[in-house]
């Protein structure tokens, strides 16, 4: 009889929380294809991918997190299915994205780009502390590119001001850390295919970090690791 | 010693660890537990280098949201995700190293000579509803915490750090607010900063040789663990300002006594009246730097025991206020990952002469005070090699009743940890931990109250490997 009772209270206890719920508008549900993308949005990116204070603005603060705010939206769903698929393996990202993702719908993915894609990139506060003549040094990279390595300069794909277009993301006042680390992730694709080819092995990129970014492979090996973060710092400093 | 002798010795560990790194190589490396089925992450994201208790920034908002986050069921929808299951289990294999093994001599009868099974904890929990989770967690202890009371192969077993919440997240263009309650099983149980007790950077299953002659203050050390339940409310505002207010007490009967199934004995687990807890601070992000400072106390309101050492919800009642300042330091940026907690907390307390404390300790004075102080730093690079140097002390009025291990009653001591750990894979830890102390019953050399041991014969020293799935 005890144990009945309880139940009894316990199941009560249950349902009146449950009656307490927030509704769809305040989920932080990624499995539900009911919840909004602007709902997960603020709920659930924007704990890392937000400011403080104004959480749903896409300026994330930490490092680790890109900055999504004016992003371009096309580039933004194709990250979104490429962490879904499981291509894009960069350490930060499986560890994360792979989750946030692993139920996300089209219509769930297009409505965060849409949304983030909007919003108004903040000038970077990781600038004040670079040294400039680093960050002087990768505006000659960004501008002419480093040609002894065949390195075409970013401007050419990635917009006079690194705004991107469509598929070619925004890189203008990222964060270094993470502009840093995605070129390293594309130079070590690029040993991976170096070595694929002298073995005749077809790996149909499922060893690369970010396949999709094959077309950056040659530009990141191409450059040292000294000049893969002169280019971030000046990236970063851009607004 | 001849080599031979020492890797007959060194035989048992190191089988045992290379089982446990054979087993945990073996198994799928996403599968890992609870929170991490359902969010889908890795330890890394919301565990400072992926070593717990230790909360990133995403770690907080995580659990002050109510553990709602990620790819879970509604309980309601009476469906579920087979592959998802909301179920771990943690297991830890150590062994135990004392400076005196002397048995039944205040130490050291404790468990010493074979490397064996600890500890097993169950784990279950996470989403129930878009606003309501739950943290619930059943542990097995071979040794018990207990070991200085001579009854070393007494087993435990019983409801632990168990936790449920609802929490609601308000957000728009310039607010962001989360509010919400809780109950659990514990005060301090609910903190996101490991800057007090229940989540301090040592989390770990630790069969310490010096816990009976190194009091703490009631509400960080020998308040009524997993034994009590509390209530509360918190708010958090902007990432930056935190309130929260609670009230806990013992239950032992009704529906709420599941949560201290096992936890509530016939002696010795202290019975609280109504005891009001609080804690407030502030937080800072910047770039891959966190910071917060606050304030944490609870007036706990004890029942002693009786005099023949029960404990007594008729009885007297003890109070012991406890207030103190805590803070805590973090850089989250792979591959490198720092932080620092420290905490110190003040204890007035009010004893009632003549009667055995909830400790089963007849006070001398009226009145003691106590302050205990606890500093902590771990570094850990590319979330697998780690080191971490602890500090932990107290100081206080004497008291020859309470503190008996000493000619003069002083409660006074420190110590030092420091510990080094590998974790091969995100669900395994292998380290090493050492305390040496260097004052006990306020000297460091021989201590009359207890069989003429000094601070450092009480010295411990684990090897360990844990494995989560």
């Amino acid at each position: 009889m005890k144990q009945i009772t309880k139940i009894l209270t316990l199941s009560a206890v249950a349902l009146a929380l449950s009656a307490c719920s927030t509704g769809l508008d305040r989920s932080r549900s990624l499995l539900n294809p009911d919840v909004s993308g602007h709902t997960l949005a603020q709920q659930v990116c924007s704990i890392c991918h937000g400011d403080v204070g104004s959480n749903v603005n896409g300026n994330s603060v930490n490092p680790t997190f890109p900055i999504l705010a004016g992003q371009q939206e096309v580039y933004i769903v194709a990250e979104l299915q490429e962490f879904q698929t499981h291509h894009r393996k960069d350490d930060a990202g499986q560890a994360m994205m792979w989750g946030i993702t692993r139920d996300m719908t089209p219509k769930q993915m297009k409505e965060l780009a849409e949304y983030f894609s909007h919003q108004k990139p903040l000038p970077n506060p990781g600038t004040a502390e670079a040294d400039p003549a680093m960050v002087k040094a990768g505006q000659k990279i960004f501008n002419e590119g480093f040609l002894e390595k065949a390195v075409p300069p970013c401007m050419a794909c990635h917009g006079a001001n690194a705004e991107g277009n469509g598929p070619i993301p925004r890189l203008a006042g990222q964060h270094a850390d993470y502009l840093y680390k995605q070129l390293m992730a594309f130079n070590d694709d690029a040993q991976r295919e170096e070595e694929n080819e002298k073995h005749h092995l077809n790996s149909n990129g499922d060893d690369l970090e970010r396949p999709a970014g094959v077309a950056m492979e040659g530009i990141a090996h191409g450059l040292s690791d000294m000049q893969k973060h002169e280019v971030s710092l000046y990236l970063q400093s851009l607004k | 010693m001849k080599l031979t002798s020492l890797l007959e010795r060194a035989r048992r560990p190191l089988l045992a660890l290379l089982g446990v790194v054979t087993l945990a190589a073996s198994m799928d490396a996403s599968a890992i537990p609870v929170f991490a089925r359902q969010t889908g992450f890795k330890c890394v994201a919301c565990h400072v280098g992926g070593e717990y208790p230790q909360l990133t920034s995403l770690g907080r908002m995580f659990k002050l949201t109510g553990y709602t986050l990620g790819n879970a069921n509604d309980i309601f929808n009476l469906t579920t995700n087979i592959d998802r299951p909301p179920v771990a289990v943690m297991l830890q294999t150590a062994r135990q190293y004392y400076t005196n093994t002397t048995p039944a001599a205040g130490n050291g009868s404790a468990p010493s000579s074979s490397f064996d099974l600890q500890v097993v904890s169950l784990f279950t929990g996470g989403h129930i509803t878009d606003n309501l989770g739950a943290f619930v967690q059943w542990t097995w202890n071979k040794y018990d915490g207990n070991i200085t009371s001579g009854s070393q192969y007494t087993q435990s077993s019983g409801i632990d750090n168990t936790e449920f919440r609802w929490a609601d997240r308000i957000v728009g263009k310039d607010t962001d607010l989360i509010y919400g309650f809780y109950a659990n099983n514990r005060s301090t149980m609910s903190d996101v900063w490991n800057s007090t007790e229940n989540w301090t950077s040592d989390w770990i299953g630790y069969f310490n040789g010096g816990g009976a002659q190194a009091p703490g203050t009631f509400l960080m050390g020998s308040s009524a663990q997993h034994a009590e339940v509390g209530a509360g409310a918190y708010v958090f505002k902007d990432k930056t300002w935190y309130g929260e207010l609670g009230v806990y007490k013992s239950i032992t009967h009704g529906p709420l006594s599941f949560m201290t199934g096992g936890a509530t004995g016939s002696g010795g687990v202290p019975e609280l009246d109504p005891s009001p807890y609080y804690r407030f601070a502030y937080n800072k992000e910047w770039g891959p730097h966190s910071f917060q400072a606050g304030i944490h106390g609870m007036t706990s309101y004890v029942h002693n025991n009786d005099v023949l050492g029960y404990s007594d919800w008729s009885g007297s009642v003890s109070t012991y206020r406890d207030y103190g300042i805590d803070a805590q330091y973090q850089y989250v940026l792979d591959p490198h990952y720092f932080s620092a907690h420290f905490r110190v907390t003040h204890e007035d307390m009010n004893n009632v002469l003549g009667m055995p404390n909830s400790s089963g300790l007849v006070p001398t004075n009226p009145t003691d005070t106590l302050n205990e102080t606890w500093a902590d730093v771990t570094y850990i690079y590319k979330a697998k090699y780690g080191a971490m140097l602890f500090y932990h002390g107290a100081t206080g009025s004497n008291d020859t009743g309470l503190y008996a291990f000493t000619p003069n009653g002083s409660p006074n001591w420190q110590s030092w940890m420091p510990s080094v750990f590998w974790a091969p894979a995100q669900n395994i830890r292998i380290g090493y931990m050492y305390t040496f102390y260097t004052q006990m019953g306020g000297t460091s050399g021989q201590m009359a109250g207890a069989n003429n041991l000094s601070a450092h014969d009480f010295n411990t020293s684990m090897l360990y490997a844990t494995l989560i799935y």
